[in-house]
């Protein structure tokens, strides 16, 4: 049975299903990155960094941030029933999330000093960024394939799960990165 | 009414934002100056991370089954 033939009651209980299922995929998901980062500590400490560019660190940070602000304002734009503001912020989350993979895959990896099998460090820097900028690819993905649907006119104000979990998911991705962003780019000073 | 609760849940996002904003210029200071303070750094990152599963993700409504 497809979402659209059902009552307006029967998607809202579908939805609170649809949405402790989200979830669980994003702690399941979580526990991969924990992963990642409790290992970064382990090996180097709260003493070391990778070499790294911090105004590069900065930019890319604010990017993302910016980028879940208007996630959230399409998000809260569709559940009012105001699709052009839905497709407005969308459009812009969209462009924010390339422009940060541009700014860690097409700059930091570029101009960092070292590549991935230089040592554990930067093997350890390369697969965060990597495993996470992953993410936001199909963060992005996914938020074009709901966009598109929006487009064909199959999300209203009250049947519009998609839209929310494109925005949790990428919202989630933001998180991580919010981590990710002190452990590589603030603590420790870089090996001399 | 509608145009109000909207209005409402918008701002909540600028504040959010500004929040965010303003605590990841405050530890872009301190891994600049203080780089050893990862305590200090690990808990703005737990705050904005708080902000973040709060108010944009919505994670009570996992609780509230709404």
């Amino acid at each position: 049975m497809s979402t659209g033939t059902l009552s307006i009651a029967d998607y809202h209980k579908k939805t609170v299903t649809n949405r402790l299922g989200l979830w669980l995929f994003i702690m399941s998901d979580a526990f991969v990155f924990a992963g990642l980062f409790i290992a970064r500590f382990y090996l180097y400490g709260a003493g070391v960094r990778p070499e790294l560019s911090q105004i590069v660190g900065l930019i890319v940070t604010s990017i993302l941030v910016l980028s879940s602000f208007f996630a959230n304002r399409g998000e809260v734009s569709m559940a009012y029933g105001d699709t052009k503001g839905y497709f407005r912020n969308t459009l812009i989350t969209i462009i924010l999330g390339i422009a940060f993979l541009i700014g860690v895959v097409g700059v930091e990896w570029q101009i960092a000093p070292y590549g991935p099998d230089h040592d554990a460090l930067w093997s350890l820097f390369y697969t965060m960024t990597g495993f996470h900028a992953f993410h936001v690819l199909t963060g992005v993905i996914f938020l074009i394939i709901v966009y598109r649907n929006a487009r064909k006119g199959l999300y209203t104000a009250e049947r519009h799960f998609p839209v929310e979990a494109a925005a949790v998911y990428w919202h989630f991705v933001d998180v991580v990165w919010v981590f990710f962003y002190p452990a590589l780019y603030l603590i420790g000073l870089p090996p001399i | 009414m509608n145009e109000e609760q909207k209005t409402m849940a918008l701002q909540v996002g600028v504040t959010v934002l500004i929040l965010l904003a303003a605590l990841t210029i405050g530890e872009y200071f301190i891994g600049l100056f203080a780089p050893y303070w990862w305590a200090p750094l690990m808990a703005i990152a737990l705050l904005k991370a708080f902000y973040i599963v709060r108010d944009y993700m919505h994670i009570g409504r996992v609780f509230a089954g709404d």
